[in-house]
């Protein structure tokens, strides 16, 4: 509401209410716990296992002991803890990188207008997919790789990018390209969020740039960072399939991660307390990151993001004159466009023959068609399609089904204050456990119970592992909306469609985001299905991988395996992205 | 949007409903092979599969690529119902592991040369599908036609025709150092021409020692004079370790940047569908290392074998691969070498494939198999490609890097 009189001009801003009207103690019924139920039952699927392991590690020959763990020592698997953290550090810096250019495209507008739809597709693309890709651009031959040919072009020779040491370029890039993208959309969903009195008051206080960035910005993206570090390095940790794919195998050795050295130390047989061992560390650096990562969750003040009064849409952020947005058009445009490349790329050297993508770069304009298409499709691609199809379905349905009600108990159920505590540090740690924590006692029952290669205990697997993130994310979304809201949506006579609508508009888009990200990250698994069922179950990405064993002949079929894969998660992204978003950032809201 | 939400949510419910099979659902057991097979080389086994007739049972290919070996992972692991090995030699190490083959079939796996790895104490434990003849050379005629030189018929030959292939300005070898196994193939040929009898001992030895042997050493140093010469790999040391198998045969007939590449018959269907010129393709056999020794010939292979416990399925689907037609359509593909059977290939195959059935040649298992861990991505892959990467620093004498690549396979060999 704006007031003008005499040349005075006077505002007047509707404030959020922050915190919790009354103080006190709520009454606590103890009927809400069996809400908890299905869900303590489905985390004994990861419980259970992580348990084995630990005792599994610290059992020796003559008792229990740290005798296991002398396997630190061991050269190879320094370097491979090592690496993990170097991977680590790689996901803070996305954080970072991510973090100035959402700034940037806060500042600058127009700069969102064509970033959105271009950070968002390679997110919905598989880690598989985008190692592959990302191979393709830099394939060390001028005739094939992107960057060779324009490097020997320029400077009449190349570095051989995928040789020892500059691999990591190529990792690295990969990494970033499939992430930074959603960094940058939840961060600038945080900044939208930013209730404008705090801007404008900071504008007419003359407070800018750094010191600006480290009053505002920073403190009130907090929850923000947290939920975007804790994704991020759980990502860095999972780093597994990456490496298969992009490093030539001459050069694995010095790529190891943690989690590869297991693997590795599993199949040759090597004594089961010290790949047990081996899993402990990887998972206590990670749980440390994790809990370090999310104390900013911990610090949230619950907002109800109800809003009284429409504000007058001339009061918002004062647009920026009509030279910076066009200054910020074309950088969206060129950021866009760098952002899109690699897709470009996948796209057109699936649409040459095979022949002609290993002989080629996608720039070629000779064997184009369908065939490397024809030839993905001889190696079982519809099947295993099929099948993942039915893992990533089951296990989203399963998870909903059973994340909802837990959700709803940790966020309202009058929970203890410790008692939360205790769950909410339990889904904290869990939702950061590496596959490898779990995935060889795990294995061993479901052999035992018979059901090896079930597709149906995968994605019970599947919905196990989801469960923690689903439940963190669904509870600080039922967190922002309390369900004396909902009663009053359903008892209240007056305004209940309008209450009605608040409660939906705050629920729905966590739990589409809960429903995307887990059916994309089912469809794009490789490392689960992999550990988990062998190497028998044909997920898509066993597939893949099965064709890039010889990467630059196979190009052709290998990016048309990605491209088909591909398409129905980034469809499903693009769809629903806002909602994503929307849903990811509710609840984070200063 | 709604009605097009609503669409995409019903196409996927009818897929759900056709995917819900039960093979799908992985509730139906399928017979699963574990192949270390990609890309041309697994769609040709696809083929063969798909000419086996209809089966009462749904069969899943599962490619492992160079893991082949986690197909026996750890214990409980849920293993493949049938493994086709690429390194026959490990057999004896997985004994314990495998399934004895029905006795109508078993004869296949006693033949010449497979015997000693695959039959054991009477009992036949696996049956060879595909045989690898891995002395072979694959080079461009014109090359040699252009500067004026023949296919090397000794070792010492085969250094003088490199020198003048890189005089005339011709790169003469690509390296796929990136895949291991070529890099102890190369080896292996040169320490099979030079001592047979150190080959031979280091394959059947309980505990092999091969870095107590100085045989072993000395065809490390020949390996090192002919990798160091300046000019002698497309790319350099540095490239060749990023290529793997088929990439350096693209460099040799796709892109033309060398002359020649080693590697095996199954080379063939990568040679043919990215030769620049499909005439312009020849092939020789390695070389013997000194006048009037016999030429050495390493052999390697798949051999199926049935991991614990088998199905009756499983034993089907190995008679039916074991049939003499089956491999038909992978022969018509080329790049597939049946045992004991020289017809129905292309002229080159056949050549390899007569000095495979020849009587006298001399013949040995692939050793790098047969080594166990020493042999292996961590031991002399490993060894080999640091070897590599030390004789192409020009500030490296050779016998430092044997010296060094000595030491090395030592600790392996400690463990």
């Amino acid at each position: 509401m704006g007031l003008q009189t005499n040349g005075l001009s006077l505002e007047v801003v509707g404030r959020e209410i922050t915190g919790r009207p009354v103080q006190g103690k709520p009454r606590r019924p103890a009927g809400p716990y069996l809400l908890g139920l299905p869900a303590l039952l489905l985390s004994c699927v990861l419980l259970v296992p992580i348990g084995v392991t630990v005792v599994a590690a610290f059992r020796t020959r003559g008792g229990f002991g740290f005798g296991n763990f002398a396997v630190m020592g061991d050269p190879s698997a320094l370097h491979a803890v090592g690496n993990s953290l170097l991977w680590v550090m790689v996901a803070f810096g996305t954080v970072v990188v991510g973090f100035f250019l959402a700034l940037l495209s806060y500042r600058l507008p127009a700069v969102t207008t064509f970033l959105q739809p271009a950070l968002v597709i390679p997110f919905a693309v598989s880690v598989l997919a985008s190692g592959a890709t990302f191979r393709l651009i830099f394939d060390p031959t001028p005739e094939r790789g992107t960057i060779t040919a324009v490097w020997t072009r320029l400077f009449g020779t190349s570095p051989v990018w995928l040789g020892p040491g500059l691999f990591w370029l190529v990792l690295v890039s990969a990494f970033g390209w499939t992430w930074l993208g959603y960094v940058v959309s939840i961060f600038r969903a945080g900044l939208d969020a930013i209730p404008d009195d705090v801007s404008r008051t900071i504008t007419a206080e003359g407070v800018k740039g750094w010191r600006r960035l480290r009053a505002v910005e920073i403190p009130l993206l907090r929850p923000i960072t947290g939920v975007v570090t804790l994704t991020l390095v759980i990502a860095a940790v999972r780093v597994f399939d990456l490496v298969l794919i992009v490093v030539p195998g001459s050069m694995q050795r010095s790529a190891d991660v943690l989690g590869l050295n297991w693997w590795r130390a599993t199949t040759t047989g090597d004594d089961s307390g010290r790949t047990a061992a081996l899993g402990v560390v990887l998972f206590a650096i990670v749980a440390a990151v994790g809990l370090i990562g999310v104390r900013g969750l911990r610090r949230r003040r619950w907002a109800m993001p109800v809003t009284v009064v429409r504000p007058d849409p001339s009061l918002g952020r004062p647009k920026p004159g009509r030279v910076v947005r066009r200054f910020g058009w074309l950088i969206g445009l060129a950021v866009a466009l760098v952002w899109i490349f690699p897709a470009v790329v996948l796209v057109a050297t699936a649409l040459h023959s095979p022949r002609e993508a290993g002989l080629r770069g996608w720039w070629s304009l000779s064997g184009l068609g369908f065939s490397s298409f024809a030839a993905a499709a001889n190696v079982g691609l519809f099947r295993a399609l099929l099948s993942t199809l039915v893992i990533a379905a089951a296990s989203t349905a399963v998870l909903l089904v059973i994340a909802v009600p837990t959700a709803y108990l940790v966020a309202w159920g009058g929970l203890p204050t410790r008692l939360g505590r205790i769950a909410m540090g339990v889904f904290v740690v869990l939702a950061v456990t590496p596959v490898q924590m779990y995935a060889a006692p795990l294995r061993d029952a479901i052999d035992t119970a018979g059901l090896a290669g079930s597709r149906v205990a995968l994605a019970l697997v599947h919905a196990a592992a989801g469960l923690p993130f689903a439940v963190l994310l669904l509870r600080s979304a039922f967190a922002s909306a309390p369900p004396a809201l909902v009663s009053e949506a359903l008892q209240g006579p007056a305004r209940q469609s309008a209450v009605l609508a608040t409660v939906q508009r705050t629920y729905r888009p966590a739990l589409v985001a809960v429903a995307v990200l887990e059916f994309a990250l089912v469809w794009n698994d490789f490392i689960v299905g992999f550990l988990i069922s062998g190497p028998g179950t044909t997920p898509l990405s066993l597939v893949l991988w099965g064709e890039a064993r010889q990467f630059s002949t196979s190009s052709g079929p290998v990016a048309a395996a990605a491209v088909v894969a591909s398409v129905v998660p980034v469809v499903l992204m693009l769809s629903f992205w806002r909602t994503v978003v929307r849903g990811l950032t509710t609840g984070s809201r200063p | 949007m709604l009605s097009s939400r609503r669409a995409f949510l019903g196409t996927a419910a009818t897929l759900l409903l056709a995917g819900c099979s039960s093979d799908v659902l992985g509730l139906r057991r399928a017979v699963r092979v574990a192949v270390s097979w990609s890309g041309e080389e697994l769609r040709a086994f696809h083929k063969v599969l798909g000419g086996l007739g209809t089966l009462s049972y749904p069969v899943e290919v599962v490619p492992l690529g160079d893991d082949i070996s986690t197909a026996f992972g750890a214990p409980s692991t849920r293993r493949p119902d049938i493994v086709m090995l690429p390194q026959p030699g490990l057999v004896p190490r997985h004994l314990a592991d495998l399934e004895p083959i029905p006795d109508d079939i078993a004869p296949l796996g006693r033949a010449r040369l497979w015997k000693e790895l695959l039959v054991h104490e009477g009992t036949t434990y696996g049956v060879p599908f595909k045989t690898a003849h891995k002395s072979a050379v694959w080079y461009r005629p014109s090359v040699f036609r252009q500067v004026g030189v023949q296919p090397p018929r000794l070792w010492s030959e085969w250094l003088t025709l490199n020198r003048t292939l890189t005089e005339a300005g011709v790169t003469p070898l690509a390296l796929a150092a990136g895949d291991g196994w070529v890099l102890t193939d190369f080896l292996e040929n040169v320490l099979l021409g030079i001592a047979p009898s150190v080959y031979l001992g280091l394959a059947t030895a309980t505990d092999p020692r091969p870095s107590q042997q100085p045989q072993f050493g000395a065809a490390l140093r020949l390996l090192g004079t002919m990798w160091s010469a300046p000019g002698l790999l497309a790319g350099g040391v540095k490239e060749s370790l990023v290529q793997q198998f088929p990439d350096a045969l693209v460099e040799v007939f796709g892109h033309r940047k060398a002359a020649m590449v080693l590697a095996s018959d199954f080379a063939e269907p990568v040679v043919r569908s990215f030769a620049a010129d499909p005439n312009d393709i020849g092939l020789f056999t390695f070389p013997p290392m000194t006048a009037g020794a016999p030429a050495p010939v390493v052999v390697g292979g798949d051999v199926m074998v049935l991991p614990k416990p088998t199905t009756e399925d499983a034993r089907d689907l190995v008679r039916r691969l074991s049939a003499p037609t089956a491999a038909n359509p992978w022969i018509a593909e080329g790049g597939f070498l049946v045992d004991g059977r020289t017809s129905g290939y292309s002229p080159e195959l056949t050549r390899l494939a007569e000095q495979l059935t020849r009587p006298g040649e001399q013949l040995q298992f692939d050793l790098s198999d047969r080594l166990g861990r020493i042999g292996d991505i961590n031991g002399l892959w490993r060894v080999l490609t640091d070897f590599l990467i030390a004789v192409g620093r020009r500030d490296t004498a050779v016998q430092d890097a044997v010296d060094a690549a000595m030491i090395e396979l030592r600790k392996v060999e400690e463990g």
